[in-house]
């Protein structure tokens, strides 16, 4: 089936392939080999550079060993060509496959910790590649390095820059076909929250370590294709090739000033970056061009941390804000703010994409049983137990400090119990990670809002379905026609979820932009796009006027009476715990102070008491 | 194999020293400078123009030196990272990397790929250690090491100043709000971290001998990170025991590399195996509490 | 009327798009100890970082002792008198308890290095057990006691306005009976104070003033004594529990009544007998 898309794609494969040995073999002597050859060198560096921006810009890990995984699928490609005569067709797609599995060993120990562990140990792999392994005679010919025949079949050799342009091309399309669908898939998504926040990326669903591995490993192999490319378009490729000052720090060049997380940008830079110099009018440049790209890049980090392609973006979005002054701005809505006028909640029909929940007998969906959890000498949840039947709101309340909020992280998942049992839909949880729970049904919002707040509402909206987005990564990177179809039930839920919540207008604005009030109801309808079965609410109110907290708890009493939604609540706004809570729980110091129905917790001074600071016997 | 752990040590302390930079400036800012082993390297240029041009005293090209790195520190520091405020880690390590960028390709482009030499500070003949030769120079590196980390304890420990820089590693507004100028207190650590730096680059210099080149201290800055991430990145006296652990690794891995002639590089293997290895077993490192 | 100590006056203040204080404005006298109250939410927290300079006033003015210190960062604040007892206490607790108060006596030592040596004794026979503990460090200390530090931490920089961020979060009320009453001595040597406290019933008894949020706007205020209980109470969203049986003791103060001393509510393991 021809798509418009697929039409222009076929277009400029076509034009990348046939115009190059064209014009050459046309007008040689205005293009004569060594332009083709500059092409080549720039088409070869925007492919590296793209497999750099997958890593830094869409999922914020920095590489400082980008030349390491390079010179891998360089001598990858090199030893099948050269020692095996083989053909290139063999030799690129194995140079991938090296440079990404080098790129999971090395991520792996790396990447299940939170930090700069991965820059300092792809730094030390660059300079274990250069020194040591590269040079090992077994594997690489020795210091001489290695031939790279560009070798297509038996004694057929693609020698011409021209024709060769033209392959390098055709591949560099083919990576920004799978670069575009990383972006428009849930992996794109997920790189995106866990670049912006990694807890919030937790609470999405999403496995935040096998994301961050993923993401290396697909830069690792699309370095490794770009470093085949390049060594054969050298014809060959030695170990002082891949230095650190050659390669990746130019790589990190083009990737910021290009702007971290753009397609184009990163592309035009590399461009920029290795034909601007070669210009013949610079003819001097005497190495200024790296000290000008290092000024660059210090400028654009920090002043504009989207690089070109935001400034042009940001001057653009001026002119236009200009242009409708009194235009109604987002985060100035009077509806939610002064009137208090709380949409109704969404009611979407069960996701496709969802597990069958067990159905379990007994009324409790979850159940807390003698939880502690202590940081360094506090102990912040103290042997807590707690019952949340199924299809009540049930009420958590007690002072700031009392431990709730550890409790409902120890429920979600974010901290691990140091003991005590958390069983939910009648299965111990409490070792699970954070994605696992949400994926069995137990969704939450924040005190503090838990979203990507660089991202828009709708992205947000799509985030959420993270759980339910039932593809598989290859299929996400060939965007298949599952792929699509999955992508399009999830769009049309969030476009459901938009409006009914009455939030159209704010579908394509960044999360920030929106009041806190708005955000916080972006994050209730998030909470409730997958369908959970326990809604967990961090103060749902805070920050709310009188008039939008009483709204509140009509759309509270609607999730339980008319969604059929337990929900497990968080508030300091005692009139709203009374108004809506079937069953109360009283935390301080971390346990269960006292419990029972709302009218019986009403009654009891000593609750209140403890609560507000009245002296209780401890 | 006793030889070895003596040289080990030895080149030890000024790994312990680098990666005491190093922390210095993570404890300040919460910032890893990957610029730290290039602005040594660019300090030994300072001294190598201020000798062989201008016929300075090896003192005075030494004292250039560590000036200059400490400058460049501070400057960082003033026009790059406290202008970046709230940026995240990640923009702030990215400005390091261009930093670096910015002093290997001023090197380059000065004075191109060829070593421009660098004078030694002592002469002479040195002791025989457990069968090792120690020249006069690594004799002197030991001496300066070991007193450079008295002061900075003593300092740190004893002085307003030095515990309002250990206090801004454990809560950077808590200090604000003590009235200590924090403004301070970052440059301090940026332009204490990279002077240190300049210290480290001369006193390695006249054991590898060969100048300075562009990235000189790559490979040395690599070592020292791995020596900090052993000491758990934020302690102090870790990143100096770290760099004695780097230092008799590195020694073992080098006699190791003189019998095993096929693989060449037998100490970057070294290296990374560590490195891999305190992430897989240790992240928090030998004596830090958190990552 | 005794001196204005501090001044807020029209102050605006948020994050990026988030509005939080939508001008708000109150003063702090001489001697008193003025709280502010409000829910989570209601920008209480904010309106001291505010004072403290931690966050950036967009706009309105903030006076102290009669000079505009509303561009000022916290370390000059800290300088012309304001000493902050954080939120969390923020202890340094990798440090000792001495070198925590030396830290906090940074300007002090450097305004009159003699004054350091006396009050620092005079702090050790106040809170006598960070006496006995000068050599600890911080971290090892309970949590009633890492409050003492830190009230003993904010006194050593002789300062004219203290800021109290939610002193009682996550401690015992006994705990917190003892650190107000050490707070209400501190007062009677002269010493000004603003609190912020969620914790209304033992708040309200500690201060003299109140000043009531909602919403980013301080909605009442006056002296404790005068304030009308029920209007404090629905301000404060604990209309309903407190109405009933609220009751006046002398100093003024709002107290829920108080007849059982022991909860008889069944305790956390218990079953709910729904």
């Amino acid at each position: 089936m021809l798509t418009p898309r697929r039409t222009n794609v076929l277009l400029v494969a076509f034009l990348a392939a046939v115009l190059p040995p064209l014009t050459y073999r046309l007008m040689p002597a205005w293009f004569p080999s060594s332009f083709w050859l500059l092409l080549g060198y720039a088409a070869v560096f925007a492919a590296a550079a793209l497999s750099l921006n997958l890593l830094m810009g869409y999922a914020g890990q920095i590489s400082l060993g980008h030349a390491a995984l390079l010179g891998i699928g360089a001598f990858t490609s090199g030893l099948i060509t050269s020692k095996l005569g083989q053909s290139m067709a063999v030799g690129i797609p194995a140079a991938a496959l090296a440079g990404g599995l080098v790129a999971l060993l090395v991520g792996l120990p790396a990447l299940r910790l939170k930090g700069l562990y991965l820059a300092i140990i792809t730094l030390s792999l660059g300079y274990m590649m250069v020194n040591s392994i590269f040079r090992m005679s077994i594997f690489a010919g020795g210091s001489a390095g290695v031939e790279m025949p560009r070798r297509i079949a038996g004694d057929l050799l693609l020698n011409n820059h021209a024709d060769y342009l033209a392959m390098s091309l055709v591949v560099l399309l083919g990576i920004w076909l799978v670069d575009s669908n990383v972006t428009r898939s849930k992996l794109g998504r997920a790189f995106a929250a866990i670049r912006e926040d990694e807890a919030v990326a937790q609470a999405f669903g999403i496995n935040v370590s096998r994301y961050k591995l993923m993401a290396f490993v697909l830069s690792g192999a699309i370095a490794g294709l770009a470093g085949a490319l390049y060594g054969h378009l050298s014809f060959s490729v030695s170990a002082d090739t891949f230095s650190f000052e050659k390669i990746s720090l130019p790589l990190v060049i083009m990737v910021v000033v290009g702007g971290l997380g753009s397609r184009v940008g990163v592309a035009v830079a590399a461009f920029f970056f290795m034909l601007f110099p070669q210009l013949p009018v610079l003819n001097n440049l005497h190495g200024w061009d790296l000290v000008i790209g290092a000024f660059l890049l210090m400028y654009t980090v920090a002043r504009h941390p989207g690089g070109f392609t935001e400034m042009i973006a940001e001057a653009r979005d001026r002119r236009r804000k200009r242009a409708l002054a009194k235009a109604a701005q987002p985060g100035q809505d009077e509806d939610i703010e002064e009137k208090g006028a709380i949409p109704k909640l969404p009611s979407l029909p069960r996701p496709s994409g969802l597990a069958e929940r067990p159905q379990v007998a007994g009324a409790n969906l979850l159940e807390v049983e003698d939880v502690r959890v202590a940081f360094g000498g506090l102990r912040a949840v103290d042997g807590a137990s707690l019952e949340v039947p199924r299809g009540q709101i049930v009420g958590l309340i007690g002072p700031n400090g009392a431990g709730k909020s550890t409790l409902f992280n120890a429920i979600s998942g974010l901290v691990r119990p140091d003991s005590g049992v958390v069983r939910f839909l009648g299965q111990e949880i409490q070792d699970l990670a954070p994605h696992a729970r949400a994926e069995r049904g137990i969704a939450r919002t924040f005190q503090n809002i838990g979203l990507a707040k660089s991202l828009t509402v709708r992205q947000n909206l799509l985030l959420a379905q993270h759980i339910v987005a039932g593809y598989n990564p290859v299929q996400a990177l060939g965007f298949t026609r599952k792929t699509a179809r999955v992508e399009a039930e999830l769009l049309e839920r969030a476009d459901q979820a938009l409006a009914a919540l009455d939030f159209e207008r704010f579908a394509h604005e960044p999360l920030r932009n929106l009041s806190h009030g708005q955000q916080r109801i972006v994050e209730i309808g998030c909470a409730l796009v997958t369908a959970p079965e326990l809604i967990m609410l961090d103060e749902p109110s805070a920050g709310m006027s009188p008039g939008a907290a009483e709204n509140l708890a009509l759309r509270l009493r609607d999730l339980r009476d008319e969604l059929g939604r337990t929900v497990l609540l968080i508030e300091h706004n005692v009139p709203l715990v009374l108004d809506v809570c079937d069953y109360i729980y009283v935390l301080n110091y971390g346990s269960v102070l006292a419990h029972g129905s709302t009218a019986m917790i009403a009654r009891q001074p000593e609750v209140i008491g403890a609560y507000f600071g009245e002296e209780v016997v401890a | 194999m006793l030889a070895s752990i003596v040289l080990g040590l030895v080149a030890g302390t000024i790994y312990g020293l680098l990666a005491v930079g190093i922390v210095l400036i993570y404890k300040g800012s919460r910032v890893l400078n990957f610029a730290q082993g290039e602005i040594g390297t660019f300090s030994l240029y300072v001294t190598s123009i201020l000798s062989t041009q201008m016929h300075a005293p090896y003192l005075v090209a030494a004292a250039g030196a560590v000036i200059t790195a400490g400058l460049i520190g501070f400057l960082f520091e003033l026009l790059v990272v406290r202008r970046m405020g709230g940026a995240s880690r990640l923009t702030v390590t990215i400005a390091t990397v261009g930093l670096l960028t910015l002093l290997i390709s001023l090197e380059f482009m000065r004075f191109g790929p060829a070593p421009q030499p660098v004078p030694s500070p002592v002469e002479g003949v040195g002791p025989v250690i457990a069968g090792v030769y120690i020249s006069p120079s690594q004799e002197l590196s030991v001496v300066i090491i070991l007193l450079l980390g008295a002061a900075l304890t003593i300092f740190l420990r004893y002085t307003d100043f030095g515990l309002a820089v250990m206090a801004t590693a454990q809560d950077a507004t808590a200090v604000r709000l003590m009235g200590i100028p924090l403004s301070r207190v970052t440059a301090f650590t940026w332009t204490t971290g990279c002077a240190v730096a300049a210290v480290a680059a001369l006193l390695i210099s006249p054991t590898i001998g060969i100048g300075v080149a562009p990235n000189f201290m790559g490979l040395l800055f690599v070592s020292a990170l791995a020596a900090a991430l052993v000491g758990g990145l934020t302690s102090l006296p870790g990143a100096f025991v770290g760099g004695l652990v780097i230092g008799v690794i590195e020694g073992l891995s080098f006699q190791a590399g003189s019998v095993v002639t096929a693989v060449p590089g037998f100490k970057e293997i070294a290296i990374f195996a560590v490195i891999l290895a305190v992430l897989l077993f240790r992240p928090q490192g030998l004596l830090g509490k958190e990552a | 009327m005794s001196a204005e100590v501090l001044s807020v006056e029209g102050v605006t203040a948020g994050f990026g798009s988030n509005t939080v204080l939508h001008g708000v404005t109150y003063k702090v006298h001489q001697g008193e100890i003025a709280g502010v109250f409000g829910l989570n939410g209601a920008g209480k927290s904010v309106s001291m970082k505010v004072v403290a300079g931690v966050v950036p006033a967009w706009s309105g003015k903030i006076t102290l002792n009669g000079q505009d210190v509303t561009r000022l960062s916290p370390e000059k604040r800290v300088a012309r008198g304001i000493a902050n007892v954080p939120q969390g206490r923020q202890v340094f607790p990798a440090l000792t308890v001495e070198q925590n108060l030396r830290l906090g006596a940074y300007t002090l030592r450097r305004r009159d290095r003699g004054k350091y040596k006396p009050l620092l004794e005079s702090m050790y026979e106040r809170f006598p057990v960070l006496g006995k503990r000068k050599d600890q460090l911080a971290g090892t200390m309970s949590g009633g006691e890492q409050a003492s530090l830190a009230v003993a931490r904010a006194l050593m920089s002789e300062p004219s306005l203290l800021l109290i961020d939610e002193p009682s979060a996550g401690l015992a009320p006994k705990v917190v009976e003892e650190l107000f009453e050490t707070l209400r001595e501190i007062n009677r040597g002269g010493v000004t104070m603003l609190l912020v406290e969620q914790n209304v019933t033992f708040g309200l008894k500690l201060v003299q003033t109140a000043h009531i949020m909602q919403r980013g706007r301080i909605v009442y205020e006056g002296e404790v004594a005068s304030l009308d209980r029920d209007r404090v109470a629905e301000y404060l969203g604990i209309g309903r529990l407190l109405k009933p049986g609220i009751t006046t003791n002398k100093n003024g103060a709002a107290k829920a009544p108080r007849k059982t001393r022991k909860a008889p509510a069944p305790k956390a393991a218990g079953q709910p007998s729904n």
